[in-house]
């Protein structure tokens, strides 16, 4: 029997590259010195694994993606996940069409992290239209639902936003964007405690780091608006400079964790787009240089405030203001594409600093990948 | 046991053939490959192939001869790069004529910086990642 189940598993693997219209795998390696990111660096190397397939039947596609992230110094932070999806376009017209996207996707980390395991569904509804030959407008609706392994963190969120832009005769484009969210917290009468021992990285008295308050009326609920500006020009099919900008603002709400964490590659369910407000201001250059491999160099800086938050010093007593955090971030990014092979290599400095001790922390972030692609199907 | 597995494996090879050898209408063709430049003078949805979803076709003038080109990008292409009339590409792809209209399917473009694959050396679409997909796709910590 377990040789049946054995060979069945061996035959699925085998078969579906050999349906499926794209196969990829790729492996990246990371380094950093500051996996948890905070005031108390620690190295480790993350190597991740990766599959992608996908398969068009007709107007639908199907996809699926999966990946396995092992950590060398902490494996209790290894994890896998899973996605399978599909997504259909439907054209209005001959300058407009519809983009319609559904994922189902699960993420699930060793014992220790297991609070952080979810099942989540998301919908994207887009639209794109051509206003005039070089004016677009687009629009785009995200629904996402998440179920955590612990159910305090688990939520429905809807993203609404819409862009124009305009391109005009010196290469320059301008793009105006309007974004708006809302995340629901679905268990609002819960209050517990989630314990993150000192083992992980937390030191200095703050072990027990995330805190869900006990006031069951308070409104479990966050809305954030944010405008984005973006003006990029390009010098020729060789470079491309952008320099953008983005104010985001909590409309009602707060965070309902006592806390906001990162941590790197390894996504937490207390720090994302809804736990901030505040601005973000960066610049990017692109560049194919020689043997066309490609270059990108990006600088960002960012001011944010985490609404409900109140920072603590490092034996975790409170200081009486809410956290807030200025980053400045330097990046650079090569790729080189061959016919079925992509090498990537990236380099990411960071300075976080803080009015919390803990999240007042440098981190370099070093990435190497290979990525091998076999494509199949109909050649149209 | 053995025996069945080898006749399950040559099938899949089998079934792998036959995808390989299927085409429609017109396809990819590397010897008729070429590479222009030039500059964008229309972008349009448009069928292309039977039961697949509408194409994204930029009309291209060809800065050297000032030729035009209809150049077949891909269909999810339309939702993840905006192009505009009056921008400049390059364009790799296999050239075929209708009706005295010059055609191109892209296999390569060189845009603002940025090399999008849009099928290998032998023709077969890359045209994975719509939308979401690209969302998802994921080549390190954005942070």
């Amino acid at each position: 029997m377990r040789r049946t189940i054995a060979l069945f598993f061996v035959l699925t693997v085998v078969s579906l590259p050999l349906t499926a219209d794209t196969f990829s795998l790729a492996f990246f390696q990371y380094r950093t010195d500051n996996v948890f990111q905070n005031a108390y660096p620690e190295n480790d190397q993350l190597s991740s694994l990766n599959f992608y397939l996908d398969k068009d039947f007709s107007k639908i596609s199907l996809f699926a993606e999966g990946n396995y992230v092992y950590a060398h110094q902490h494996p209790n932070l290894s994890y896998s996940y899973l996605d399978v999806g599909l997504d259909y376009l439907y054209p209005a017209s001959e300058k407009s069409a519809f983009y319609f996207a559904l994922i189902g996707q699960g993420m699930f980390y060793r014992p220790d992290y297991e609070d952080f395991n979810y099942l989540s569904f998301n919908f994207l509804g887009a639209f794109k239209a051509y206003l005039s030959p070089t004016s677009i407008f687009k629009t785009n609706y995200i629904l996402e639902y998440k179920h955590y392994g612990n159910s305090l963190f688990n939520f429905i969120s809807h993203s609404l936003d819409a862009s124009f832009d305009a391109y005009f005769q010196t290469r320059t484009t301008i793009k105006a964007e309007l974004s708006w969210g809302y995340k629901y917290y679905l268990n609002s009468e819960a209050s517990e405690e989630v314990p993150i021992e000192e083992e992980h990285g937390f030191r200095g008295g703050r072990g027990d780091i995330i805190i869900y308050p006990s006031t069951a009326d308070e409104d479990q609920a966050i809305q954030i608006c944010a405008v984005k500006g973006l003006i990029a020009q390009g010098i020729g099919s060789r470079v491309g400079f952008n320099i953008s900008g983005m104010k985001q603002w909590t409309l009602s709400g707060e965070n309902p964790f006592s806390s906001a964490l990162e941590f790197y590659m390894v996504e937490n369910p207390s720090y994302d787009r809804f736990s901030w407000q505040g601005y973000q201001i960066g610049s990017e250059l692109t560049v194919l240089v020689p043997w066309n491999i490609e270059l990108k160099m990006s600088y960002t800086k960012s001011e944010k405030e985490f609404p409900g938050i109140e920072s603590l010093d490092l034996e975790g007593n409170p200081l009486g203001v809410t956290r807030q955090d200025t980053r400045e971030q330097f990046e650079a990014r090569l790729e080189k594409n061959f016919s079925r092979i992509s090498l990537f290599l990236s380099y990411i400095t960071i300075d976080n600093q803080s009015n919390d001790p803990l999240f007042d922390w440098q981190g370099n972030f070093l990435s190497l990948g290979v990525e091998w692609n076999v494509f199949f199907g109909v050649k149209k | 046991m053995r025996k069945g597995f080898c006749v399950i494996l040559l099938g899949l090879l089998v079934f792998q053939s036959a995808v390989f050898c299927q085409t429609t209408g017109h396809f990819y063709n590397v010897d008729t490959e070429k590479k222009i430049y030039g500059t964008i003078q229309r972008i349009i949805m448009e069928p292309r192939y039977k039961d697949a979803s509408p194409f994204l076709i930029v009309v291209i003038e060809e800065k050297k001869t000032k030729e035009m080109y209809n150049v077949e990008i891909s269909p999810v292409r339309f939702f993840t790069h905006d192009f505009h009339k009056g921008e400049e590409l390059e364009v790799t792809g296999s050239q075929y004529s209708t009706d005295g209209q010059k055609n191109i399917i892209a296999r390569q473009i060189r845009y603002r910086g940025e090399i999008i694959m849009l099928r290998d050396k032998k023709g077969f679409p890359a045209w994975r990642g719509g939308e979401m997909k690209q969302r998802k796709r994921r080549k390190g910590k954005r942070f």
